[in-house]
């Protein structure tokens, strides 16, 4: 779930596209609206119902306007210190195009999509982030669903033929990475059957994630080179208009708990109150989808910076699993510093389940 | 309460002393924000033209193919940091647009082609797929890969080359701002003198009421505060009607260079800023009234009798000279500055008295010679006028002055961007040798071409210039430009210093070399250079020095015949000129030579129309400023010759109490003010010529590295001064007013 970052894409490709940035103004909730120049009556809304299709849902849906793959990995290094890893690419649509229809021609400088990848690193107290842009259609990015592919420009997470993994390297501005993930065939849908839902009023997407992959590989910063090895957490999502006006931001968590249980929790600040969901995935892999009733979660301590007042700590808890943990991201300034920014963190959980994980907060930019 | 009713007073007795002072501040608002706004207005045209025809670094197939998409998506997925540049040619008047991918450019930095507002509005950049459409709707287009610089690591088969739409007009461009400022201070200083002037003279008139008021014990010290307060209210009054007509002024001249920006790029380059007020220029005319008009209060008494003394002349003679001094010598720009401000002070300081005292002189001749009193009265009248008007007299002499100087700077610049031009773009059209083909194959392609016109091959590679002195081998590294045939288009080269038979001489294994090199090595024609081409050294003579308009690099030309072997030629070109065969058929014989599907053909009169009318535009804007600046001093000039006239009146007067008919006193004035004004224009001449002279040959040398050429218009000097004796008899028309308006009522006709 990365809607803030979808503002990002939006705003570019409708700058592309030589509009105002008032869109942008209209922040968070801006998503929940159609965009005055974006042809909407092609897209595709997910509905209760929907079911997930594979291997062609690993790919692109030309038919909604907004998508992302999504990885996020709690690595160790050789000498046992943690080590967070980012990497999203997301495609945000100008204009639909069904399943069947040829893709535009290269030549032309198609602009229906436009395309953008996200890379962090977090280590030490220290955060890298670089972003990527391009259009779509054009050939220097996007995906395919088989063999599982997705690229911008020497960016690049695909499955590596014959095997049962995949690579992903990409790179920026003093740090690197080129990782192994494998254990790529245990899925979890979220809500009903992979539609989750993003509001009481039914606003919600396409959503399943691999919760429990296995990786390995090295990571690169400033000229030295780290093995690590750890777990991942990687995300597919798509819709066309899953948020109502009215949300603020979002909160979002995805955690890996030393009992063997996952557990997906994210809340949307909604302006009289939030919507909460989530899933609870135990060690043998069944899920139970959870709803605003089953969970509760409140902010404990908050950081400061140039950037905005996030909250860094966290008591989030679920009594029908007896599960009351604190969730905390470690010293340091995590904001993905793009066009629009966001924070992204590695997480430590304390309590009753004790764990990691991965934390994303947007709308709390200044 | 009591003294501002009487500062109130005066006014209402003296209106028009009020209105003069609050017009000349208008007037001078009106000047330095017109300037202020047209200086930036062409700065920003130079800037958006010379960010639309940029040299930058592209990337090429070494097989000679034109890049495409495909081309654009490998090189990003290998990691290279690449941008599709779209250029598609449309006929006048909708012109040439300019076609980016903004979410390419990220990886640019800086350095992003197009600017870096991502605003994208067709001015000239637009979104490549709108620019594809346009392409497919027929019009020529080209598609370049661009890269930010000249150090990016390709994969095989690509090679980097550099590519502009026109040649750079950078330093040129730099270099006519760097005078478009100075002429801007040159004004400041103007409007600064022309205020004084006024405000100086209404002091004067006010003096009686001053006196009166001291002896009604007012302190000296509350008059000044309450003329200071005075002044700040008027100028504030004053400086916003001033702002507004300064930018109105400029947006009417500037309209100009708009349109034919339009007309270039099919939509506004620059749009003018006609509706923002130069608050900026406000506050600085603000200080400089309050400088110019307060400074006597910083100036002690004595000083100020000392400022006329014999003393102070010599010492004016001794700050003019220390001026020309440090001009002449100063080895930095600051110093050329202050060495100019320093001749201007003293040449302002000397000139009325200088003019007086020759007006007095020719009188005492006069009285020699037997003239007439009239004569002897005439030649008195004018040493007064000299001393009681040497403000504005001075002023109307840094005015003449400037615009003499700006006028030549001008024209100069304008006959050294053709001659630059016609260097650069010597034939109608100019092709690259794509990479990986024969140059030698092409020629002898064109050579067995009947009807082809004039042409020539140019293979540009590395040399060194070789010099013993200094105890060792010391190696200069050049560019060798080799030319071969050596044809006609060569011949409206300007050659600086050349042998006879210049271009005979380099076909049979001379060199010319360009005007730094010169400058640098000290070389005149006739001199041995020792070269070293590869590991080749040869004994060339020097046949000719070319101007190089700017470029700092060194360069050697020589005929491609006398190139030595091993010689790699980095870049290769041709330019021709077609003749009676169309260019399409001599582009089909060269692909079809090099077994290519494109080659690359740049339309230089297009370029050179671009470039011309952008520039043209430009000068147009300087002249207009110049003009402006003359007018203003001209009407500074009226002012002040009508309120000083106004103290005269019983003087001239008495000329016809004493029986002097009218006709021989309208005559009398007539010749008081056409002399008045010309012997001003007379004066500003040698500093006119002075100030040209810093400009192309001081400044512009130490600014740049290069001079231009020094020119004369003496023909400008006689329509100057035709202004001059204009204005002179607008002035005596404005006396002669005056004296029948006085003499009315005593039935004096005049």
């Amino acid at each position: 779930m990365r809607v803030r970052a979808g503002v990002t894409v939006l705003c570019l490709a409708m700058m592309v596209a030589a509009c105002s940035d008032s869109s942008t103004e209209a922040g968070f909730a801006g998503l929940a609206q159609q965009p005055a120049d974006v042809d909407a009556s092609g897209f595709l809304q997910p509905q209760p119902g929907d079911t997930l299709t594979f291997p062609e849902d690993w790919g692109p849906h030309p038919q909604h306007r907004i998508e992302w793959w999504y990885l996020t990995a709690n690595l160790e290094t050789s000498d046992g210190d943690p080590l967070g890893v980012q990497w999203t690419q997301f495609r945000q649509a100008l204009q639909p195009r069904s399943v069947e229809s040829e893709a535009p021609n290269p030549d032309n400088w198609p602009l229906e999509a436009a395309w953008m990848a996200h890379g962090a690193v977090s280590f030490n107290g220290e955060h890298w982030f670089a972003e990527k842009l391009a259009r779509g259609d054009v050939g220097h990015t996007g995906a395919t669903a088989e063999p599982f592919e997705v690229w911008l420009d020497d960016w690049r997470l695909r499955a590596v033929p014959d095997s049962d993994h995949w690579r992903l390297r990409a790179q920026g501005d003093g740090w690197a990475y080129d990782l192994r993930l494998s254990n790529t065939n245990r899925m979890v849908a979220h809500g009903d059957k992979g539609f989750s839902a993003k509001s009481a009023s039914g606003e919600g997407s396409m959503y399943f994630s691999l919760v429990d992959l296995r990786i390995e590989g090295t990571v690169t910063l400033g000229g030295e080179t780290l093995e690590v090895s750890g777990k991942g957490w990687f995300d597919r999502e798509w819709s066309s208009q899953f948020l109502k006006g009215g949300q603020q931001g979002w909160d979002w968590f995805a955690l890996h708990l030393d009992g063997g249980e996952k557990l997906m929790g994210f809340r949307l600040r909604e302006d009289d109150g939030a919507f909460l969901a989530g899933s609870w995935i135990r060690p043998g892999g069944e899920v139970d989808a959870l709803g605003s009733e089953d969970v509760t979660l409140s902010p404990s301590s908050w950081h400061e910076s140039e950037q905005g007042r996030v909250p860094v700590a966290w008591r989030l808890t679920i009594p029908q699993y007896d599960v009351d943990v604190t969730i905390t991201a470690p010293p340091g300034n995590y904001w993905n510093t793009g066009l629009y920014p966001y924070w992204e963190s590695p997480v430590s959980v304390t309590g009753s389940h004790p764990g990691v994980g991965y934390m994303e907060l947007t709308g709390y930019s200044d | 309460m009591m003294l501002v009713g009487a500062f109130i007073s005066h006014y209402r007795r003296h209106p028009f002393q009020l209105a003069a002072l609050a017009l000349m501040i208008v007037l001078a608002t009106m000047l330095w924000a017109g300037v202020t706004v047209l200086t930036d207005q062409a700065r920003n045209s130079l800037f958006q033209s010379e960010e639309a025809v940029a040299p930058r670094v592209h990337v090429v197939r070494t097989d000679g193919q034109p890049v495409g998409v495909a081309e654009f998506a490998a090189l990003r997925m290998d990691g290279l940091c690449v941008a599709p540049w779209l250029e598609v040619q449309r006929p006048a008047p909708e012109g040439r647009v300019i076609g980016i991918d903004p979410l390419a450019m990220g990886c640019f930095g800086e350095a992003t082609p197009g600017g870096k507002s991502g605003e994208l509005d067709g001015t000239p950049f637009l979104d490549i797929s709108e620019a594809k459409r346009l392409s497919r709707e027929g019009y020529d287009s080209r598609l370049y890969l661009l890269a930010p610089n000249e150090n990016a690591e390709l994969p095989q088969g690509y090679a980097l080359r550099e590519f502009s739409l026109g040649p750079s007009t950078g330093e040129l461009a730099d270099s006519f701002l760097l005078n478009l400022d100075a002429l801007s201070l040159l004004v400041l200083l103007i409007t600064g003198l022309l205020v004084r002037s006024v405000h100086r003279l209404g002091i004067a008139q006010r003096q009686a009421s001053f006196d009166l008021l001291y002896r009604f014990g007012v302190q000296r010290g509350r008059v000044r505060r309450l003329l200071a307060l005075e002044l700040v209210v008027l100028t504030s009054v004053c400086v916003l009607p001033g702002l507004w007509l300064g930018t109105q002024l400029a947006g009417v001249l500037g309209s100009g260079l708009g349109q034919a920006l339009d007309s270039l790029f099919d939509v506004t380059l620059y749009a003018g800023s006609a509706e923002a007020l130069p608050w900026q220029a406000a506050g600085v005319m603000v200080l400089l009234v309050l400088a110019v008009c307060l400074v006597d209060w910083l100036v002690p008494q004595r000083w100020r009798g000392a400022l006329s003394s014999s003393r102070a002349r010599l010492a004016a003679v001794l700050v003019v000279l220390a001026g020309l001094v440090v001009v002449a010598l100063a080895p930095e720009l600051a110093r050329v500055f202050a060495g100019t401000a320093l001749v201007f002070v003293g040449v302002g300081w000397l000139t009325p008295g200088v003019l007086a005292f020759l007006a007095q002189r020719l009188s005492d001749r006069a009285s020699l010679d037997g003239a007439g009193p009239l004569t002897r009265w005439r030649h008195r009248e004018l040493a007064v006028m000299f001393r009681q008007l040497a403000l504005p007299v001075v002023a109307l002499q840094f005015a003449m002055a400037t615009v003499l100087a700006v006028q030549a700077l001008v024209t100069t610049f304008e006959s050294t961007f053709d001659d630059w031009l016609a260097q650069r773009l010597e034939a109608e059209f100019y092709l690259e040798v794509p990479p990986g083909a024969d140059a030698s194959l092409a020629a002898d392609r064109l050579r067995r071409l009947e009807g082809i016109g004039p042409w020539h091959r140019v293979s540009r590679g590395e040399a060194g210039i070789v010099s013993e002195s200094g105890g060792g081998d010391k190696t200069l590294p050049v560019d060798l430009f080799a030319l071969a045939p050596i044809s006609d288009l060569v011949a409206a080269w300007t050659l600086l210093a050349s042998v006879d038979q210049p271009w005979q001489k380099l076909e049979q294994g001379g060199v010319m070399v360009n005007e730094q090199l010169a400058r640098r090595r000290q070389l005149e024609p006739g001199d041995v250079l020792e070269v070293l081409v590869r590991d080749t050294v040869i004994s060339v003579d020097v046949v000719a020095i070319y101007a190089d308009y700017g470029r700092p690099a060194g360069e050697i030309l020589m005929a491609g015949s006398a190139l030595p072997e091993g010689f790699v030629a980095r870049f290769e070109s041709f330019s021709v000129n077609p003749g009676e065969l169309a260019m399409a058929e001599i582009r089909e014989q060269l692909a079809e030579v090099w077994n290519v599907t494109d080659v690359t053909v740049r339309d230089n009169a297009s370029i050179r129309a671009l470039a011309s009318r952008v520039f043209g535009q430009t000068f147009l804007l300087t002249r207009a400023i110049s003009l402006l600046t003359l007018v203003l001093a001209a009407a500074a000039l009226l002012i002040m010759s009508w309120v000083f006239f106004t103290t005269r009146v019983w003087y001239f007067r008495l000329l016809g109490i004493w029986g002097l008919p009218a006709k021989a006193i309208r005559s009398q004035l007539r010749r008081l003010s056409v002399i008045l004004t010309v012997a001003v224009t007379l004066a500003a001449l040698p500093l006119g010529i002075w100030l040209t002279w810093v400009l192309v040959a001081r400044i512009n040398p130490l600014a740049f590295g290069w001079s231009l050429p020094m020119a004369l218009y003496p023909g400008f000097w006689l329509e100057l001064g035709l202004v001059a004796v204009v204005t002179g008899l607008v002035v005596a028309h404005l006396m002669r007013r005056q004296l029948v308006h006085r003499a009315s009522g005593q039935q004096v006709k005049i």
